[in-house]
């Protein structure tokens, strides 16, 4: 293992793996090793140690860190300005077997995990302003700004969210973050359908509530806390001051009449990380369809190993582990939308192509894509597709 | 078409120092005709420069000499609305504001709002990833763009994102903004938006351009994000007065004028917050428009800004860099000193709360070295956008304009790490060159594998 401290690090390290034709797993703490094809590489260049808050400017609502900044410690420093990350970063440490709490903001944006209020605020790659990286020719560069608003040049930083480090390896980081609003109400509807809490869902989600949370709980998938449920739960999650949360409130009654206030903040949370599924001996899929289609898939699979956020836009099922998923990805295809395999053991993986197979035009693109990014295929070579 | 009347009516964009007949016109109705198109221009070698309204203030849409102009207009159709789902499904070349008359029916709206919305197409905007006086708020067209169908050079298809993402690379982000250079956009997905049910307006005046710097920073940072947040400096208030006394005040050094929206109580809460800050940090007056028609008379002056100025002399300049907001009078104080070094007026309307600066340079083409003059002055502030923290683009684009004056903020390294990707989607260099980058190397130099045959591109090409 190679440890980088530095941008420079990182440069020799790219440069001497070119040199001798080797390639690089790219890790930080790992929490995520588990997520995407398996690899064999030459070498793990791990770059937790580039950690640190390089500058943090509240009022401009800009944060500038090194990418192995762990996310607890960004929110810890927010937080003490009254402000947080939109996209609600998601551990997924303790779902993949690995641990928790120890996940970094490079490894949350590489891999693009995104949390409930990413439904309002726009996923990480919305908040990615800035960056700086090392290619695969060993060569370091910016690209983005520090600014919340930049058209110049091509907009590098969204590419390398979700690029699963295949494109190169961050060395900095630049985020817009948000106000934290005073408060916040969780709020549960009990005893409805797939099909009608996925509505009801979606009826707060057309309104101008600005709902930071629109998630679904089957009963076959008990959590404690939320008592009894009937045959799902729709839970909703207001923010903002007192007034206007009062308001808010009560505009959430006029369009789902049963709807009652819970202490089920963290239920959000558990949703996203899918450590509501622990203990399961099953496959994770992940899905995002338009959230109209969504009760649809959920019948069509018969699985009751689910739950939705983002009015159903965002879907976890487990499906039996070893499976190839044909069958779900074919139903995603038939509704415009996809399936990404998030946990599995590392057989199923090798087997079943994580990330969602693409058409030919569009392999060809990505393909020249990394090329131009990484033409030796140094970095993580094979995580997302056989040749990507 | 290719006779010189069709083609002088195309001969360039909203920055208008420059124009320049096509070598032909092609307007496609169909996405068929567009991969046929570019097919053929593919094969023969042939440039092709996209174009939408021709709004743009950097030269995007500017057409070359040895180049097929690909005019998007023609391509007009919105094809789906799913309120469902809250997206529309649009061919490009429909305009920015029919979006929002499309939905606004059922209550929605689609918020990236250029000032020139009545023209520009759907097309322009996710090529120059256009925003608004809403983008602090509701951001620019990247954030609310879903998908996109693009005809890459050669002809082939491809969908990047769509109502529920495609699970890859994000080369959705990379389409929104890519003035042009990778492909031909002929279909989006355009996420919609709620109307608020309450948006209040409010001016507050200010004696000085920190204070008012000052009560921008406070506001942020008491977590209230207003819908908009306008500045306007001393200039530009008299300008729009003499042209349509919108009842600013004269005396102010300058104005906010600030937005806030959301439910009733949510919105009184903004306004609330909003007017006590601003009187802390020194408003001589903080006033809110008490209905409707007041609204948009306050609105009206902040929307004549251009014309306004446009008044003072024959041609204008308008800037485009963004700032951080702490640097504002800083800014301001050096920008009224390279104003007297240049000898040419300027006003200053700026979108404050995201930091985004529109200097509008006065001169008059017919006066002897005037046009060198603004263009100096114009590059002179991009660059003090750049020194204090800043960039040199916020929502415009690059195109010819600002092509230069990229290595003030890329090194090379940077630069040639934007054109291999440039070179992935185009490696023949047929799209919109001599836009963006300033200097062509071939891709065969940036060390890219897809070039076929070693055709160099374009030698000739004209530089301005
Ligand atoms: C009075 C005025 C006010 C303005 N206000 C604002 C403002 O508030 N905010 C703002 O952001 N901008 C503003 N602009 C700039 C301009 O309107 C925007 O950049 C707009 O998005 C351009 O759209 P268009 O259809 O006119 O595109 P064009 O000017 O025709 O083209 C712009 C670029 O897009 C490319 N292009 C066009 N269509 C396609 C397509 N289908 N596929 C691929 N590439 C394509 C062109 O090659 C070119 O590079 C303003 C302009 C004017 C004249």
């Amino acid at each position: 293992m190679i440890s980088a401290q530095t941008e420079a690090d990182v440069i020799d390290a790219v440069r001497d793996a070119r040199a001798k034709s080797r390639t690089l797993e790219i890790m930080s703490r790992g929490t995520k090793r588990a997520y995407g094809r398996p690899m064999s590489c030459d070498d793990v260049l791990n770059v937790s140690a580039l950690s640190g808050i390089v500058k943090y400017e509240p009022a401009e609502l800009i944060l500038t860190v090194l990418p192995g900044t762990p996310v607890a410690e960004i929110t810890t420093l927010l937080d003490s300005k009254h402000q947080r990350l939109g996209f609600e970063p998601v551990d997924w440490g303790a779902m993949l077997g690995t641990a928790t709490g120890k996940s970094t903001i490079g490894g949350v944006l590489s891999a693009d995990v995104n949390g409930a209020a990413a439904i309002r605020y726009g996923r990480a790659r919305d908040s990615l302003l800035g960056i700086r990286a090392v290619n695969g020719l060993a060569e370091s560069y910016k690209a983005g700004g520090k600014v919340v608003k930049n058209v110049t040049g091509f907009d590098l930083p969204k590419l390398m969210c979700g690029a699963m480090g295949t494109l190169g390896v961050l060395t900095e980081v630049t985020l817009r973050v948000y106000p934290k609003p005073p408060q916040s109400v969780s709020l549960i509807v009990r005893d409805v359908s797939v099909e009608d809490g996925f509505a009801l869902l979606r009826r707060v989600w057309q309104s101008p509530l600005e709902a930071t949370a629109l998630a679904y709980i089957p009963a076959s998938v008990p959590i404690t806390q939320l008592g009894y449920v009937g045959e799902g739960a729709a839970l909703i999650r207001l923010e903002g001051a007192h007034e206007p949360l009062k308001e808010k409130i009560a505009a959430l009654l006029a369009i789902a009449r049963s709807a009652q206030p819970i202490e089920a903040a963290n239920v959000f949370d558990s949703i996203s990380r899918g450590t509501i599924f622990a203990g399961r001996n099953c496959d994770l899929w992940r899905v995002s369809v338009p959230s109209s289609e969504a009760a649809g898939i959920v019948r069509q699979m018969g699985s009751s190993v689910f739950a939705a956020d983002w009015a159903g836009g965002s879907l976890w099922i487990g499906l039996d582990a070893g499976g190839n998923g044909a069958e779900l990805r074919a139903h995603c295809e038939r509704a415009d939308g996809q399936a990404t395999l998030v946990k599995a053991d590392e057989e199923t993986r090798q087997r079943v192509a994580p990330f969602p197979p693409e058409p030919a035009a569009r392999r060809a693109l990505t393909r020249s894509v990394k090329a131009a990014f990484d033409p030796q295929n140094v970095f993580n070579p094979g995580r997302m597709w056989k040749a990507v | 078409m290719a006779d010189t009347a069709g083609l002088a009516a195309f001969d360039g964009d909203a920055l208008t120092a420059y124009r320049q007949k096509a070598l032909a016109c092609v307007l496609p109705k169909t996405k068929e005709q567009v991969s046929a198109v570019l097919k053929f221009a593919g094969e023969e070698g042939i440039a092709i420069v996209p174009r939408g309204a021709g709004t743009s203030l950097s030269g995007g849409a500017l057409p070359l000499a040895d180049a097929i102009l690909m005019g998007m207009g023609r391509m007009n159709r919105i094809l789906e609305i799913d309120y469902e789902n809250r997206c529309v499904v649009t061919e490009p070349g429909v305009t920015n504001l029919s979006i929002t008359r499309a939905v606004e029916v059922r209550g929605f709206y689609y918020a990236p709002d250029p000032s020139s919305q009545i023209a520009c197409t759907v097309g322009g905007n996710v090529a120059e990833n256009s925003g608004g006086i809403h983008c602090l708020k509701y951001g620019l067209t990247t954030h609310n763009l879903l998908g996109v169908e693009m005809v890459l050079p050669g002809g082939d298809r491809v969908r990047l994102g769509g109502k529920a993402g495609d699970g890859g690379l994000d080369l959705l982000g990379i389409a929104a903004g890519s003035e042009g250079l990778l492909g031909i956009v002929v279909e989006a997905t355009l996420r919609i938006l709620p109307k608020p049910p309450v948006t209040r307006t409010l001016m507050a005046a200010f004696r000085s351009v920190p204070d008012a710097g000052q009560c921008v920073a406070d506001i942020i940072g008491a977590g209230v994000i207003p819908a908009a947040m306008e500045f306007m400096d001393k200039n530009c208030i008299g300008a729009v007065e003499d042209y349509c006394s919108p009842g600013y005040p004269r005396d102010a050094e300058g104005i906010l004028i600030i937005e806030v929206d959301g439910v009733a109580a949510e919105a009184a809460h903004a306004a609330e917050r909003v007017t006590e800050i601003a009187k802390a940090a020194g408003a001589s007056a903080v006033t809110e428009a008490f209905d409707e028609n007041e609204r948009i008379r306050l609105w009206a002056g902040r929307k004549a800004a251009f014309p306004a100025m446009g008044r003072l002399a024959p041609d204008m300049l308008c800037m485009d860099g963004t700032i951080p907001r702490h640097a504002l009078p800083r800014v301001l104080i050096r920008m009224a000193e390279m104003s007297k070094k240049y000898g040419l007026g300027f006003c200053n309307v700026f979108h404050a709360g995201d930091g985004n600066l529109h200097p509008l340079i006065i001169f008059d083409v017919m006066k002897e070295g005037e046009l060198a003059r603004a263009e100096a002055f114009g590059a002179a502030i991009l660059q003090l956008c750049v020194e204090v923290g800043g960039v040199l683009t916020g929502e415009h684009g690059v195109g010819v304009e600002k092509r230069d004056l990229m290595p003030v903020m890329f090194t090379d390294a940077d630069l040639a790490q934007q054109q291999r990707l440039k070179c992935a989607f185009d490696s023949a260099g047929l799209f919109n060159p001599g836009k963006v980058f300033p200097t062509l190397s071939a891709c065969v130099e940036l060390g890219h594998m897809h070039v076929k045959g070693g055709r160099v591109p374009f030698p000739n090409l004209p530089r301005f």
